[in-house]
């Protein structure tokens, strides 16, 4: 997804959800920096690198594949931008197969609800991310998070699948590697990743080999993805994008406490029914992106002027707070989150025997999840330099 | 990283060493040990795409297509291996390609961290010399001890490299 729904449509689900205008734009602001937070950007502010959530086009082409570099990758991109569905899915294939089939990213997994509950009390910044992190379920359905050929290589069939006054059609869809170039809708041209064999290379991580196509809200398309033993595959993202909000919209009136508990598979059609015409014309608009459509949308429902997205609205905030008091910052509540649900999805990857996230440690104050003895010490001195900065 | 991959990791990369050692040491006949070490890379690359079509692609839709590249490789491997007299100026076109394109990308990240305001002259020292390696290849396209002595500045390089990844932190602390 973009900025058009990570930013503006979560601001208008936040606002649905019965959030002032100002918590909207919190949370709205943390979902869109999920996509820009990369080591560059935590470097500039000397911010803690554990922190990242995503990684630069040319990070990722500096970023080694030995076994450090595909956890490193493979934590930020599972846990941010591809939660896995189902990590103790089952089929026919090797371990080292199953290692990566298992981390496939779809929507209304426990993960879903782990990850809301993980931001349950955690302010608006936490609930920003797990936003982001729900609606990328649904339209980096799927494709996994990891480097994998096996997984996320696909065929080069791909038929966008359209409703007219011909009716329904089918029309091939041509990709080309401009990666300059902007995707042309009319003319059924996108731009993707190049077939690269290595299993490992980062032409091979998550949709680069289905280009944009997943984060355009009007495409309906079909194509066979490397894992689905040649089944093809229908991705209706305007029917998705749909559901995708209306989770946010019950993810967030949950972690406002207005109802006592988060359900996957639930939607909210009645806080959407009101507005689902206008909702599904911007959705079927066919357009790169969709910000100007969202933002008419929320201004409309609060009446307020939502400013567009600004990557240093918070930076000074941060870079002039004194070290105790960086924490309590906009960015600092923000890293503190990034850090807290990538260590959750870490932790439970890990506790599926899956190794391709490292050696996860999980402090004891944390409750209920084992921490390996070898490690524990390790997480006390650590929590002993946090508590010293705090001092 | 665990501990046997560790130690696995550090001994290959020894090993890089020393056979690097060995053709600095001796430029002409390391030419042939080149050779020699190409041959055994392109026989071991063959057999891990077999085993990784195995375990891995013979599960996913064209993985037959690995299957095929894994049987070239192993022909490769054993043609390379029978030949004595590859010209040495196809090895330093292979160099001069890796490091200038390594260079660029060095220089172009260098850029991109500039823009964020963060460190960037280490990158910067990294892209030229790779820059300077790869013009050092073409200047000395004749000479065929140029040919394996920066071949193996490259094998102690990625040596290194391997032995600071054995270092590298996989561990994720997770506070509450």
């Amino acid at each position: 997804m973009q900025a058009d729904f990570h930013y503006y449509a979560t601001y208008s689900a936040a606002a649905l959800a019965g959030f002032s205008h100002d918590e909207c734009m919190k949370i709205c602001y943390g979902a869109q920096l999920v996509d820009l937070c990369s080591r560059s950007f935590l470097n500039a502010l000397s911010a803690p690198p554990e922190a990242a959530t995503t990684m630069l086009r040319l990070e990722l082409m500096d970023a080694l594949t030995d076994y450090a570099g595909l956890c490193s990758i493979t934590r930020i991109w599972s846990s941010f931008h591809f939660l896995p569905r189902d990590l103790y899915a089952k089929r026919n294939g090797s371990r080292r197969y199953m290692n990566k089939y298992r981390l496939i990213c779809g929507p209304d997994g426990p993960l879903v609800s782990d990850t809301v509950e993980n931001a349950k009390g955690q302010g608006e910044e936490a609930i920003g991310i797990a936003m982001h992190v729900i609606a990328d379920t649904w339209a980096h359905a799927y494709f996994a998070g990891t480097p994998s050929l096996v997984i996320n290589n696909t065929t080069d069939d791909f038929y966008e699948i359209v409703c007219d006054e011909a009716g329904e059609h089918e029309e091939k869809i041509n990709f080309r590697h401009r990666p300059t170039g902007e995707d042309d809708i009319e003319g059924r041209q996108f731009t993707n990743s190049l077939y690269q064999r290595g299993e490992h290379s980062v032409m091979n991580l998550g949709h680069g080999r289905a280009g944009h196509l997943p984060d355009y809200s009007y495409i309906t398309y079909r194509y066979m993805p490397a894992w689905a033993d040649y089944r093809v595959v229908v991705k209706d993202n305007p029917s998705d994008y749909l559901k995708a909000f209306g989770q946010m919209i019950h993810a967030m009136r949950y972690l406002r406490g207005e109802i006592p508990s988060f359900e996957v598979g639930a939607y909210e059609p009645e806080a959407i029914a009101p507005y689902e015409e206008k909702i599904r014309s911007i959705l079927c608009r066919r357009q790169l992106i969709a910000s100007d459509d969202w933002k008419e949308f929320g201004e409309a429902l609060t009446g307020e002027h939502i400013e567009d997205f600004d990557l240093d609205k918070y930076r000074d905030g941060y870079i002039n707070a004194a070290g105790s008091e960086k924490d309590s910052t906009y960015l600092g509540r923000f890293f503190s989150a990034a850090t807290r649900h990538k260590g959750m999805v870490c932790s439970r990857i890990s506790e599926a025997g899956i190794p391709l996230v490292g050696n996860i440690m999980v402090h004891p104050a944390l409750g209920n999840i084992t921490v390996h003895p070898a490690l524990g010490k390790l997480a006390e001195r650590a929590v002993e330099r946090r508590e010293a900065g705090k001092r | 990283m665990t501990r046997i991959r560790k130690i696995r990791e550090i001994l290959s990369a020894l090993f890089m060493i020393a056979l690097a050692a060995l053709i600095i040491y001796s430029p002409s006949e390391g030419y042939y040990l080149i050779i020699v070490l190409l041959a055994v890379i392109f026989l071991m690359r063959g057999v891990s795409t077999l085993i990784y079509y195995i375990t891995m692609a013979r599960y996913m839709v064209g993985g037959r297509m690995i299957l095929f590249s894994g049987i070239i490789m192993l022909d490769l491997g054993i043609l390379t291996g029978t030949l004595t007299d590859v010209p040495h100026y196809y090895i330093l076109l292979y160099l001069f390609a890796i490091h200038a394109f390594s260079g660029l990308v060095e220089i172009l990240r260098a850029r991109e961290a500039a823009g964020y305001g963060g460190s960037w002259k280490f990158k910067v020292f990294q892209g030229l010399t790779d820059i300077l390696v790869a013009t050092l290849c073409i200047i000395n396209i004749r000479n065929m001890n140029a040919a394996a002595v920066i071949y193996a500045a490259g094998m102690i390089y990625s040596a290194v490299l391997r032995i600071m990844s054995v270092f590298r932190r996989t561990k994720f602390i997770y506070i509450q």
